[in-house]
């Protein structure tokens, strides 16, 4: 009657070069996404420098237009589904068990299998290029121009197919991560004490399972149109070219928050640490994630506030895309008020973090600018677009994984990141960010489109634009900084031993790096902060 | 900028939008400047070399929240409220004591632009040069002819996008003759960089007399011009262009019964003149990657008398 169960017995912990291809383990699977992700980060980085090299002076021929285009394209795609999410993903992978006091995720095996399916979609766009030519009609692809007759060749195939199998990587990893988060905290881990990172992922897991499966179906209508002659897109047998950017802004507009909000819970680890105190507001912090969530599925359509659109959809989505920025808001005033009256510890994660938060509050408010409908109007599509949402996904998801890449990288290897080239790493990023993308506002405002090849000498933008590819240079640098610090740290860095920040979520209670199965035994905790109250028995938090 | 009001007592859409630009940034400036300075000041103050002792452990400060929730809740509202006063200001009708729109025919080409002027109950079709009257509201119709574009002139308003199987709409004024520089906004292909819009603004009486001399055929050209037109004919140039007053009607690329009297060519990649244009016809794909014009085999004789022809045709 009962069919024998064989338990799934895991392998005992080993590192060798078939074990990173046959691996379940959450810790190992955190680390080739979070290696797959920097990976990607340069490829995409170098993709930015020569586009910035082609714009440095007005009519130049350093490029040809097929090839530029070919180049942002692919330098979208990969920044946001082949850097951003696998980086995110990684680190929520490697950190979130071990901040519950798991053994690992819900479902390793499939975690397993959402790296894997991740990393392929990537490499089936990738062989585009060899096999005709990358996709090169933006990372958004609209609607004709995606379609045939007007994408011809076979690269907008591997833009459906690669994102979507890439995709499906994402959805299978949100639903590992929620059910982990749901059902495997140790005992004491209410939902109201858990760590701002988890929470975070929980509610990104669910943002992915409302968001994805809108761009998995826009990926088939296109192929539809593309391989098997549908007209879903085309105007003249009855399709909607609007259509195609509802659907992918359905999706689009909440994926802006997948990356952020995982960086948001990384700084709002790493400020409270860094500065000796709690963070200010939890429940605010944590609940304005919600409200964020729940708003980012009513916005989608401020990016088509030019399409002509009724005044009173235009209205809607203008309200509804300010309001966003409340809660985002509060996350920076909580931020800031953790820091008032601490004890603040200025480690190149602080710095990163602070930084953080000076940039974003930039891009914070170009926001709502593009949220108020007229002046949307005159500077959507421009380089005042291209400056506003660097300053989000640049200084706001990157800062925020290098701020996260210093905190967390002695209990992934055992090993400090050196703080002097840290140091080096951090202000080079930041003088290079800025000059690369604030001078971007003015050229949007004097009228420079994006996606341009190239521009007329006659337009007087070659000054900002040299001004801005010297700063694409700094970062470069900064860049190579970073690599190299990873490098020599592998190999050389301090050790770091257990707790090396003096910090209080569980994955600090393991060695450094963890064993295989995480923990000796399954801890049991009562506040917020189980190591803080370990640490200051006289001084425990309330429960 | 120039003054901000016309006699009938509406405000040109660029003016508006700047208007409401310019209060939106003072508030960000604030907000900035108190969020960047509150860090900075957090960040100077409390470092770890000045700090004393243990700091307090503070959890948290209800009413803080409530307040840092509601006032930038207030904020909004108020930029909410002027928003919607600067959209009904640009979408009010025609001022009933001012001259009544102008509407104009526009569709977005891979990648150049058609203009449609109404004219003695038909139209007249021009490109890549929009001609407007000053101090007239012009509403432009906008189509497109394959991809989505996107018609955008900084100085004289905001931007709506051309789609496939829709018309929408937008409003330009300009206060003063002069000729405004724009650009297509909408990725639509290899050629998006080099889709410039020009739009000379002129008084009313000047734009009449450059409308009926537009819809006029083109002058009967003699000598050079002559042989010119011939080659025009039977080379490939007239399967797509149409010179008006000939044979040639190809509906594919730009009208050229006046490409003389143009300022650019291209859409915006050359300044028009004699070597600009022999330049252009022997070899657009180097001046214009990717552009649908094809290099005709020419030789250096019918180059000449291809430029001389089109260079008359004013």
């Amino acid at each position: 009657m009962t069919a024998a169960v064989t338990p799934f017995v895991r392998r005992a912990a080993e590192m060798t070069a078939t074990s990173w291809l046959r691996t379940v383990d959450h810790k190992q699977i955190g680390v080739l996404y979070i290696g797959m992700g920097l990976a990607f980060l340069l490829i995409g980085g170098i993709e930015s420098l020569v586009m910035r090299a082609q714009l440095a002076t007005p009519e130049a021929r350093l490029v040809d237009p097929q090839l530029y285009d070919q180049l942002f394209t692919m330098h979208g795609i990969t920044m946001i589904f082949l850097a951003a999410i696998p980086l995110l993903v990684g680190f929520a992978n490697y950190i979130v068990p071990l901040m519950i006091g798991a053994r690992d995720v819900a479902f390793p095996r499939l975690n397993a299998l959402s790296f894997w399916l991740s990393l392929f979609g990537g490499l089936l766009l990738y062989f585009s290029i060899v096999a005709g030519g990358a996709p090169d009609a933006g990372w958004f692809a609209y609607a004709p121009l995606s379609d045939r007759p007007y994408a011809t060749g076979t690269g907008l195939d591997y833009y459906v197919l690669g994102l979507a199998v890439n995709g499906v990587g994402t959805i299978a990893g949100a639903i590992n991560l929620a059910v982990t988060i749901l059902l495997l905290r140790c005992p004491g881990l209410s939902i109201s004490r858990l760590p701002l990172l988890v929470w975070m992922t929980l509610v990104t897991s669910f943002l992915i399972l409302g968001a994805y499966p809108a761009l998995t179906a826009g990926l088939v209508m296109l192929m539809g149109d593309r391989l098997l002659g549908a007209h879903f897109f085309t105007a003249a047998t009855g399709g909607e070219p609007l259509l195609w950017q509802h659907v992918f802004w359905f999706f689009g507009h909440p994926e802006v928050y997948i990356v952020i909000l995982p960086a948001f819970g990384m700084i709002s680890e790493i400020i409270p640490v860094f500065s000796g105190k709690p963070i200010f507001g939890y429940r605010f912090v944590a609940g304005s994630s919600v409200a964020i969530a729940f708003l980012s599925f009513s916005v989608w359509a401020h990016h088509m506030f030019a399409v002509g659109l009724s005044a009173g959809e235009d209205v809607f989505f203008s309200a509804a895309s300010m309001l966003i920025a409340v809660p985002t808001g509060v996350k920076i005033f909580n931020w800031l008020a953790t820091m008032m009256g601490g004890r603040l510890r200025f480690v190149t994660a602080m710095l990163f973090a602070v930084g953080f938060i000076a940039v974003f509050v930039v891009g914070g408010l170009t926001g709502v600018s593009l949220a108020i409908v007229p002046l949307d109007w005159a500077v959507t599509d421009s380089y005042y677009v291209v400056a506003h949402m660097h300053y989000v996904l640049f200084g706001g998801v990157v800062f925020g994984v290098f701020a996260g890449s210093y905190y967390w990288f002695p209990k992934i290897t055992g090993r400090f990141l050196s703080e002097r080239l840290g140091r080096w790493h951090f202000w080079l990023s930041f003088v290079g960010f800025n000059l690369t993308f604030l001078p971007q506002h003015w050229l949007g405002i004097q009228g420079m489109a994006r996606r341009m090849w190239t521009y007329a000498a006659d337009t007087g933008w070659g000054p900002l634009n040299l001004l801005s590819s010297i700063g694409a240079a700094i970062l470069a640098v900064s860049v190579l900084v970073f690599a190299w610090n990873v490098v020599a740290s592998l190999r050389a860095g301090a050790l770091a031993g257990d707790d090396p920040w003096d910090a209080w979520t569980l994955e600090w209670a393991t060695s450094s790096p963890p064993p295989h199965d995480n923990v000796e035994s399954i801890p049991k905790v009562t506040s917020k902060r189980p190591l803080w109250d370990r640490k200051h028995p006289e001084l425990k938090d309330p429960s | 900028m120039g003054p901000p009001r016309h006699t009938t007592g509406v405000r040109p859409p660029a003016e508006a939008i700047a208007s409401l630009a310019g209060i939106v940034a003072a508030i960000a400036f604030v907000i900035l400047i108190g969020v960047e300075a509150a860090l900075i000041y957090a960040a100077w103050r409390f470092r770890a070399s000045r700090a004393a002792g243990a700091p307090a452990q503070v959890y948290g400060h209800t009413r803080l929240e409530i307040l840092w929730t509601a006032a930038p809740l207030g904020v909004l509202a108020v930029v909410f409220v002027l928003m919607l006063g600067t959209m009904s200001e640009i979408g009010a009708s025609v001022p009933a004591n001012g001259p009544a729109a102008l509407r104009i025919g526009v569709i977005g080409h891979q990648w150049w632009w058609e203009y449609r002027y109404p004219h003695d109950g038909g139209e007249v079709v021009g490109a890549n040069e929009l001609h407007i009257p000053v101090a007239t509201p012009v509403d432009l119709e906008l189509r497109s002819a394959d991809v989505i574009h996107s018609f955008w002139v900084p100085e004289l308003g905001g931007k709506i996008d051309m789609i496939p199987g829709r018309a929408n709409v937008l409003r330009l004024y300009a206060s003063h003759a002069g000729v405004y520089a724009g650009q297509c906004a909408e990725f639509c292909g290899v050629e998006h960089a080099w889709m410039r819009i020009t739009v000379v603004a002129q008084p009313a009486d000047a734009f009449q007399r450059w409308l009926a001399a537009e819809a006029a055929p083109r002058a009967t050209p003699t000598g050079a011009a002559a042989d010119g037109e011939r080659i025009f004919a039977t080379e490939v140039c007239a399967s797509c262009h149409a010179v008006r007053g000939t044979a040639a009607a190809g509906p594919v690329g730009p009208d050229l019964t006046h490409v003389g009297s143009r300022l650019t060519l291209g859409a915006g990649v050359l300044r028009n003149d004699d070597a600009a244009m022999r330049a252009w016809i022997g070899d657009p794909q180097t001046i214009k990657p990717g552009a649908l014009m094809p290099q005709v085999p020419l030789s250096s004789a019918e180059l000449d008398a291809l430029t001389t022809y089109l260079r008359s045709l004013r």
